[in-house]
């Protein structure tokens, strides 16, 4: 999975939109990242306020210069971003974390998203568009009104299927139902809540479909510093740092950054404990 | 005495036999052996860079969460994750002659043996200036109570690693103590060259929708701006009480914070949380110490330290600190 270097850059707020019930896509002038970024890489944003850490958000979209952010107001950070005047600067550190591959030939993906995980499949649509692998993309959320980023991801030309745990849209269930019933893949992506991400690695793992996930935890540093974000890893996976056991230990697997060594993981690569 | 034009500020400080290029000191367990940091930012701004606490054994550390977000700072508890020693010494030990400043070793122990061995196998590797002991992990012979908690505790292990090392011995001290004078001054007894002050403040946070703590390891430790005035306090209780070096830490993130530490009585500054937030924390810091040096007309960091207790002399090249003045508690 690749990897680009990152780079501290000072940014300019290009845009804000509100997206009811409570979702704003913030447009970021920084060229470096906008024309660098790939499928699931994330920025760390510093915010003008008394904050003792960066806030990590996904690269939504890009456009020349500019990339977007979509987030919910979760706390201060993201309110803080949320009400923050188009040409306030600030820095950011990015593009972060390793990408999806795409398929080795062109075969058939499904891109699944949860939530506010749509927000890692932008750039993927884009990418494998451009790869010519023909893909179905499933958006999945509680209600209706809580569906966020379809029309964005829908321009790709792909085909958007939504589901809503009430019904109140498209297909009535989640999305791991949703994509059960879909023609198998030769590639799952997906990216959102960790039930989700946890049904969708099992369902990949008995089916024998290749499967990608981007995960989320609380970070610290953001950059592979202080193992505040790890997720336990097959013993002797690529991606996680296998130590020595000590004779007591009872935990049987490695652990990975999710900062640093992921955001993105294989199915077959996580322990779910 | 250099006035404000004069030829190139002497940033030097010492630590026991170390050198370092200037106050700053990356703190342990934000920075690695600052590869990470390296790729954005010029680690070699920094006068040194501690490693994070290593253990006997390997350890996986707590469970997930790990983090939490609090008002000015963060609450961390990673459960000394690390390879052990031995791993250490064959994998890890050999890059150190990468890390383009000055390196603290860390080590972390959960008896005195343990800090001895550990210590022991850190002295003597390729750049490594000195070795700070994590003295904040539960005693398992003193039925979990920390090291640096107790004096006599603290002193068997200042004394067992010194006895077994060449490098300066750095204890670093936590502030959830009833008092720190007692101990700090069992550590300069018992042969430490230096302290570290202060290590995260333990605290919680508590998630209202589960009603559960929010770190899988309940506590953990606080750290950021959120804990400076604690550790400003804590340096200038320390520094009436002692004439070793102190290493001020906690919630720096710019450079009128470090000239607080450095009043305070530091000698040097520990730089931890910030790193996540301003890479370039450590360039700031020593250029706001630089310009503060000409703007008082300073030949040496040391003349500034201590300059906020009442009866400083301004003596030149010492710690600064008067020593064993009157109590001037808060
Ligand atoms: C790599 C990465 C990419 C991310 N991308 C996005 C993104 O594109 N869009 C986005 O909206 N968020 C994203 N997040 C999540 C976002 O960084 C966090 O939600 C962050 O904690 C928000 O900071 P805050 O200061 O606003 O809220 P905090 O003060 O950190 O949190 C406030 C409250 O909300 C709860 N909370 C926070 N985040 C979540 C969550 N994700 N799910 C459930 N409860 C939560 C917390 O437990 C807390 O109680 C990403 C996180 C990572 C690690
Ligand atoms: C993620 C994290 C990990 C830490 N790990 C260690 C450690 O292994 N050993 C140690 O002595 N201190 C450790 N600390 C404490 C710091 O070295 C420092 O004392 C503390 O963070 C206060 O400084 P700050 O406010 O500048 O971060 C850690 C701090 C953080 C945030
Ligand atoms: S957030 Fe620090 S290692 Fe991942």
């Amino acid at each position: 999975m690749p990897t680009t270097s990152p780079q501290l850059q000072l940014a300019t707020i290009t845009s804000r939109e509100y997206r009811p019930p409570g979702f704003w896509c913030v447009s970021i002038r920084c060229p470096d990242i906008a024309r660098t970024a790939g499928p699931a890489q994330y920025v760390a944003l510093d915010l003008p306020g008394g904050f003792a850490v960066r806030l990590p958000l996904g690269i939504f979209t890009v456009k020349g210069d500019d990339f977007t952010v979509l987030f919910q107001e979760w706390g201060e950070r993201t309110t803080r971003l949320a009400h923050a005047a188009v040409g306030d600067s600030l820095t950011c550190i990015g593009p972060l974390g390793n990408q999806f591959s795409p398929p080795k030939r062109s075969g058939h993906a499904i891109l699944a998203g949860g939530g506010l995980g749509v927000a890692a499949l932008w750039l993927l649509a884009r990418d494998l568009r451009a790869h010519d692998v023909k893909a179905n993309i499933v958006i999945g959320a509680r209600s209706a009104d809580r569906l966020v980023g379809v029309r964005d991801l829908a321009r790709h030309g792909f085909d958007v299927e939504v589901c809503t745990d009430d019904g109140s849209a498209g297909f009535a269930g989640t999305v791991v139902e949703k994509v059960r019933a879909l023609r198998r893949p030769d590639v799952i992506y997906a990216c959102g809540p960790r039930a989700m991400l946890r049904a969708l690695c099992d369902h990949a793992e008995r089916e024998g479909i290749d499967c990608q996930i981007s995960m989320e935890e609380t970070f610290g540093c953001s950059l592979g510093t202080c193992w505040g974000c790890v997720v336990p890893v097959r013993r002797g996976s690529a991606q996680g740092t296998s130590y020595p056991r000590a004779s007591e230990e009872a935990r049987d697997y490695d652990l990975a950054r999710v900062c640093a060594d992921g955001t993105v993981f294989h199915a077959k690569d996580v322990v779910w404990v | 005495m250099n006035g404000p034009n004069s030829a190139p500020l002497d940033t030097r400080v010492v630590i026991g036999s170390a050198v370092l290029r200037n106050p700053t000191i990356a703190a342990s367990g934000c920075y690695n052996r600052g590869a990470e940091f390296g790729a954005i930012v010029d680690v070699s701004r920094y006068g040194a860079v501690t490693l994070k606490s290593i253990t006997r054994h390997p350890r996986l550390g707590n469970d997930m969460p790990r983090i939490a977000t609090t008002p000015a700072g963060m609450l961390n508890a990673i459960g000394l994750q690390g390879p052990g020693i031995e791993y250490f010494l064959t994998h890890e030990a050999p890059k150190l002659t990468s890390v383009p400043t000055a390196v603290i070793a860390s080590v972390a122990g959960f008896t005195v043996d343990e800090f001895a061995d550990v210590a022991a196998a850190m002295d003597g590797l390729p750049n490594v200036v000195a070795i700070e002991l994590d003295v904040s992990c539960p005693n398992v012979d003193r039925e979990g109570e920390c090291f640096a908690a107790e004096a006599t505790s603290l002193a068997r292990v200042v004394e067992a690693v010194k006895s077994r090392v060449k490098l300066p011995v750095i204890p670093k001290l936590m502030p959830n103590v009833a008092d720190l004078k007692p101990i700090a001054r069992a550590a300069q007894e018992a042969g430490a060259d230096a302290v570290s002050l202060i290590n995260a403040v333990r605290g919680m946070v508590i998630d209202v929708v589960r009603a559960r703590p929010m770190l899988a390891n309940r506590s953990g430790g606080l750290t950021g701006p959120a804990i400076r005035p604690i550790a400003v306090h804590a340096i200038w209780e320390v520094a009436q009480t002692i004439t070793i070096p102190i290493i001020g830490i906690g919630g720096v993130e710019k450079g009128s914070d470090a000239l607080e530490f450095l009043f305070a009585g530091a000698t040097a500054i520990g730089i931890g949380t910030a790193n996540f937030r301003d890479p370039l924390v450590h360039v700031k810091v020593t250029e706001a110490i630089e310009l503060e040096m000409q703007r008082r007309g300073a030949s040496s960091v040391g003349q500034l330290t201590g300059l906020a207790h009442p009866g400083f002399a301004g003596k030149p090249g010492a710690r600064g600190a008067p020593v064993a003045t009157k109590e001037t508690q808060a």
